[in-house]
């Protein structure tokens, strides 16, 4: 039951983990990691609360100590060099989304958490807050500054493309 | 009225309540900076979202999958589904909580409008979520599951979940519409406010597939969409943007 439950999330903790790492790789590996936990604690799921919070919230808490283990051997992080043309993407949307993902890589930790949760998944201010286990002010307060940084990446990236 | 950045903020997200709603748009009429600083919200909202959207579509590779669920295509899967929502069917038959007058009233208030007989799968998700249920005024209304699934589910980026999204479209009386469904119902579901109001739901059964359209949509849910839809159904597109604003006109 789980199992398929957790199945039919995939492809949003994929665009979730992709939004956090912007790496392909990373954010697979992050998902897999984060899917194998859960499965290995479901009875730390309560039953009537919401899947996908407490599946964000795995793939949150994964990320962070991937973070953490990284700084500590010293490696860097790099984003990847090019996105890869998705479908129909016309060039103009292409680049848009490249400016996207470079600006939220420039983001600090924190930001990008919620981004990626509020704005790239679409979840509410409550659910967003429950998955990053923070109150609910301090979620809105940080994704406010999120956004102004998020905003002024994009603004300065227009400027010295034209 | 000063409104802050942050009320501002929520309004694009779509996080207000009725009364904060009206005081932005209020503002939003006489303030032509409101205005502009709402637009940027909701500019950048969509910007961010469409740079990830496409990962939707991306074959999930194999190694992510569950192995229970990988070794189980449909139909096992399905069967233990199915098992599970009886032995929570029973379950809840033999607690037998009282029935609320609501439910002793649909028959005269919604009779034009439920098609079928609405009883056991449909009100059981999993365990004691219920996918449908009654308003205060005796109207359906989708439960949780199904109401989370309605709101952020898109049709062109289908989840495998439960719930299937099939049209979305913008009603006549100003507000959004989606089709879905639910293992073997179908129904019509209608924004309203902060719910889900569901004015059709048809309960299925395998007996009565062959009656379906080619869509997979019972005629009735058809008729219900005829009846109310503006315009032509909403495109991928469309559909994330009606998504981005909450579903809100």
């Amino acid at each position: 039951m789980l199992a398929t439950d957790l199945a039919a999330l995939l492809p949003r903790l994929r665009r979730f983990a992709r939004s956090i790492t912007f790496h392909r790789e990373d954010a697979d590996d992050l998902v897999q990691v984060a899917m194998e936990r859960a499965l290995g604690r479901s009875e730390q799921f309560t039953e009537g609360t919401r899947l996908d919070s407490w599946m964000f919230r795995i793939v949150k808490n994964a990320w962070i100590d991937e973070v953490r283990s990284r700084v500590r051997r010293g490696q860097v992080f790099a984003p990847e060099e090019e996105g890869e043309q998705v479908g129909d993407d016309s060039a103009e949307a292409h680049q848009q989304r490249l400016a996207v993902q470079k600006a939220m890589s420039l983001l600090s930790e924190e930001h990008r958490l919620v981004v990626g949760l509020v704005l790239v998944d679409g979840l509410s201010y409550k659910d967003a807050a429950e998955a990053l286990e923070i109150p609910i002010g301090t979620l809105t307060s940080r994704l406010a500054r999120a956004r102004d940084a998020l905003q002024k990446l994009l603004s300065d990236e227009a400027r010295t493309m034209t | 009225m000063n409104l802050s950045d942050e009320t501002l903020m929520a309004y694009a997200d779509g996080e207000l309540d009725e009364a904060q709603r009206s005081a932005v748009e209020r503002a939003m009429r006489e303030d032509p900076q409101v205005a502009a600083a709402v637009e940027r919200h909701r500019a950048l909202r969509a910007k961010v979202f469409g740079a990830y959207s496409g990962v939707l579509d991306e074959p999930v590779p194999e190694r992510l999958r569950p192995k229970a669920a990988a070794q189980a295509p449909g139909v096992v899967s399905l069967d233990a589904v199915r098992e599970a929502r009886r032995q929570a069917a029973a379950a809840t038959a033999t607690a037998s909580a009282p029935r609320r007058p609501a439910w002793l009233q649909w028959g005269a208030i919604a009779a034009s409008l439920v098609v079928g007989v609405l009883a056991g799968s449909a009100w059981l998700g999993g365990g004691q979520q219920a996918w449908v249920s009654a308003d205060a005024n005796g109207r359906l209304v989708a439960g949780d599951a199904l109401a989370s699934a309605l709101s952020d589910q898109l049709a062109s980026a289908q989840a495998q979940g439960p719930v299937r999204i099939g049209t979305s479209f913008a009603s006549k009386d100003g507000g959004y519409c989606r089709s879905f469904q639910l293992q073997d119902s179908a129904g019509l579901a209608c924004r309203e406010g902060d719910s889900w109001r569901i004015p059709v739901f048809k309960e299925g059964g395998a007996a009565n597939t062959e009656y379906r359209q080619a869509s997979g949509m019972p005629a009735a849910v058809l008729e219900a969409i005829d009846e109310r839809i503006e315009g032509t159904a909403l495109d991928a597109q469309g559909e994330r943007a009606a998504r981005e604003r909450g579903w809100a006109r």
